[in-house]
């Protein structure tokens, strides 16, 4: 009887540490792909934030994030192309510039304050634009991920290829640029006057490669604790 | 009752009152969180209809066993009246037995009562009375299980079990299981179709319902209602509230009038409080997105062309309940439709959609794909798209200690409010924040008015007087969204309420089912 007795309570207490051991814990996914970067240039795990740019570690290149918060890089304003020599000069809208915006002021600006510590901010080419490229995840969302490029919007994504040909419809403006729309995810060349959307990007240089910059991940605990902070 | 008998109805019994204590005590965990406790070996998913199709066969098991106590003499005979039990010339064996004969009288109050109640709430009937009672009767057969199995096992070690399976597949009455089952399975079948039925009375195209949560018009006076018992909320009085449900339709629109009781009319959403430390969101449960204190009262309406138990089959419960995709923080589960059929889903909200005079125009569908940058996934629960438009929340990145305003008010007096206006705020800057510690914000931005696009299908004002809400509803019947269900006969309604609670809302067991006089 006492070690029937013995048995079951030691079966009880081993039901116990189970219930108390084996719930699942919440790890902290690591994209494939993309990896969130603060202005400063330290990486963060993938659910801390804010965060102000996105290490590509497949196109080897930074991409800067946009926001809501009214700042050069806030995702409503828009821009005509111009690269200071070809294009059209200040035919988007934005509230930073004293007249309207064009995609040299942007660069400019980002490069002046050192984004993410990087000086090396352009437009991005069709390749490289075209590869965030992904299905919306959720309904009515851009063809991005949303999780990690927020405020992108519906619509057209200066490139850095100009002197394009355009569409029959557009003739009476001789060239334009080629431009992704994150809506349907496709390419379509528009005229410089356009006014469209930006996110520039900056190629890493090999003193500030991804690899170097994975091993500035913080690590998995910390961020836990960062994100509870 | 002979070896083969006692077999097989000991076999069906201890497996259905497995899965019904295994389904049902899951099923509270929703309202009873110290049940979350054996997350671990209760069962998750859709358990809902497992614990209907297992609470039925256990209901036959339980009729059929007291018929046989009844008529049967040889089993009659067996048992042992107290003056035969005092004859036993050992005096353990005699305590023995009399310890049993109690222990099973327990069980048979305990099994009768949860069978009972059981029913009862299968049906929807008498749900804020009985659910308390199906859960006492079940914690009781509980305790039964463990006086009887138990002490079973202590005193007779390895040799219980010896007696309890069978020896072999010819020593189970098979007929008598498949009687069982059968007749389970009918009682099953006959309660799917029972449904409360509402009458959506007709109105011509020139009458005008405002929607604006009075409910003045004439037509809402002559049109019948229902009243629907929902139990399980957070907050409500014991949990529960009824709702009283009203429909008028044209040719073109539905309008639905939903009254609860709420004896507190919450309009705070997480409000911001400036500390010492900086700024705070209030909050005692948000982290694991299952805040019960500082939330705005809701109401949702989800709409289906099927009518099954556990919400239509979108109900999972549990930490993981959805093979292959990510648990909750909450421990309670998901909304999912794994058949891949789209349920519609309205969602007022008394703060983020009432002043935009809409309802959250939302959907549950097949398990959304995994967002590595959210730490929140919602599984099937997701918005219809929209063009534009939004409520967004006031800081610029959630953490549980301090957070950094996304806006801070122009003028600081509208800091009282519960949302703060885009266009009457300006971007955060430190030397900009010069309100006192102690301070609010509130958490709410409008982007834009209200949304625009498939999201705003849905018309709707709610306005709280007396301790009751009174919320109009209207939506087009037909939106030809592939996220929206069409409004027409035998469309099937389930309604919630929420009290100043994220996730945890009050529900029913049994369908409304639309029933157009058009």
């Amino acid at each position: 009887m006492k070690i029937r007795l013995l048995t079951s309570l030691l079966m009880l207490l081993l039901l116990i540490f189970y219930c108390r051991f084996s719930l699942p814990v919440h790890v902290t996914p690591v994209h494939a792909r993309f990896t969130k970067m603060i202005n400063t240039g330290e990486v963060i795990s993938s659910w801390q934030g804010p965060w102000s740019c996105v290490v590509d570690s497949s196109l080897n290149v930074l991409w800067e994030v946009k926001t809501d918060n009214e700042s050069i890089h806030d995702g409503y304003w828009t821009y005509s192309w111009f690269d200071e020599i070809q294009g059209k000069e200040n035919f988007g809208d934005c509230y930073f510039e004293a007249q309207r915006c064009d995609t040299s002021d942007l660069i400019r600006h980002t490069n002046t304050q050192g984004l993410c510590n990087q000086h090396n901010w352009r437009l991005p080419t069709p390749d490289e634009l075209q590869s965030l490229i992904k299905s919306p995840q959720r309904p009515g969302q851009a063809h991005i991920n949303n999780d990690y490029f927020p405020f992108i919007h519906k619509g057209d994504y200066w490139t850095s290829a100009n002197q394009q040909q355009l569409p029959q419809h557009f003739t009476q403006f001789n060239s334009g640029a080629l431009a992704v729309n994150f809506h349907a995810g496709q390419q379509a060349t528009l005229p410089y006057r356009n006014a469209a959307f930006v996110i520039l990007v900056s190629s890493l240089t090999e003193a500030n490669t991804t690899s170097q910059l994975s091993s500035r991940v913080i690590n998995e605990n910390t961020s836990q604790k960062e994100a509870r902070k | 009752m002979n070896r083969k008998m006692f077999v097989s109805l000991h076999l069906i019994a201890m497996s259905t009152v497995l899965l019904n204590l295994l389904t049902g005590l899951r099923i509270s965990s929703l309202d009873t969180p110290v049940l979350m406790y054996f997350d671990a070996i209760l069962i998750s998913g859709a358990v809902h209809s497992m614990h209907l199709i297992s609470g039925y066969v256990f209901s036959v098991l339980v009729l059929y066993f007291i018929y046989y106590q009844f008529n049967n003499s040889q089993l009659s005979r067996n048992l042992l009246n107290k003056s035969q039990l005092k004859k036993i010339p050992h005096k353990q064996g005699y305590r023995a037995l009399s310890y049993h004969k109690w222990v099973n009288r327990l069980g048979y109050i305990a099994g009768l009562l949860s069978v009972i109640t059981g029913l009862f709430i299968s049906f929807d009937l008498m749900v804020n009375t009985l659910q308390p009672l199906h859960f006492t009767s079940a914690l009781l057969f509980l305790l039964y299980l463990v006086m009887h199995s138990w002490i079973y096992i202590l005193q007779h070690g390895k040799g219980v079990l010896v007696r309890l399976l069978p020896s072999s597949y010819t020593h189970i009455a098979w007929l008598k299981l498949a009687s069982i089952a059968l007749i389970a399975c009918l009682l099953y079948l006959f309660n799917i179709p029972v449904k409360h039925s509402l009458l959506v009375s007709a109105i011509p195209m020139d009458v005008l319902i405002e929607i604006d949560g009075h409910a003045n018009e004439p037509q809402w006076l002559t049109t019948p209602s229902i009243a629907i018992n929902t139990i399980g909320g957070a907050n409500f009085v014991d949990g529960n509230t009824q709702v009283t449900i009203k429909a008028l339709s044209n040719a073109q629109e539905t309008f639905f009038l939903f009254t609860w009781k709420d004896p507190t009319q919450s309009i705070e959403h997480l409000p911001l409080l400036k500390t010492a430390q900086g700024w705070k969101v209030e909050e005692d449960g948000f982290y694991r997105f299952d805040e019960q204190s500082h939330y705005e009262d809701k109401f949702a309406v989800m709409l289906s062309n099927s009518c099954n138990s556990g919400a239509d089959g979108t109900a999972h419960l549990g930490k993981t309940p959805i093979k292959g995709k990510p648990s909750n923080w909450h421990g309670k589960g998901y909304h999912a439709s794994l058949d891949n059929t789209v349920r519609d889903l309205w969602h007022w909200k008394a703060v983020r959609t009432n002043d935009m005079y809409l309802a959250d125009d939302n959907f549950i569908g097949a398990p959304a794909s995994v967002q590595h940058g959210q730490r929140r996934y919602s599984a099937g629960y997701q918005a219809d798209g929209k063009e534009s438009g939004a409520y967004v929340m006031n800081w610029q990145w959630y953490k549980a200690n301090v957070i950094t305003p996304k806006r801070l008010p122009i003028n600081y007096s509208l800091a009282n409010k519960k949302v703060l206006p885009w266009f009457s705020s300006a971007p955060y800057k430190a030397e900009l924040d010069t309100l006192a510690v102690g301070s609010y914000l509130p958490s709410v931005l409008y982007r834009s008015n209200r949304f625009e696009g498939d999201r705003a299908d849905v018309r709707a004002r709610g306005h709280w007087r007396n301790g009751v809400w009174t919320l109009e509803l209207v939506r087009k019947k037909n939106t030809l969204s592939k996220h929206d269900i069409s409004l027409k006969t035998g469309v099937c309604m389930w309604v919630s309420a929420f009290d100043r609670s994220q996730i945890a809302h009050t529900r029913h067991h049994k369908a409304i089912q639309l029933q157009y006089s058009l």
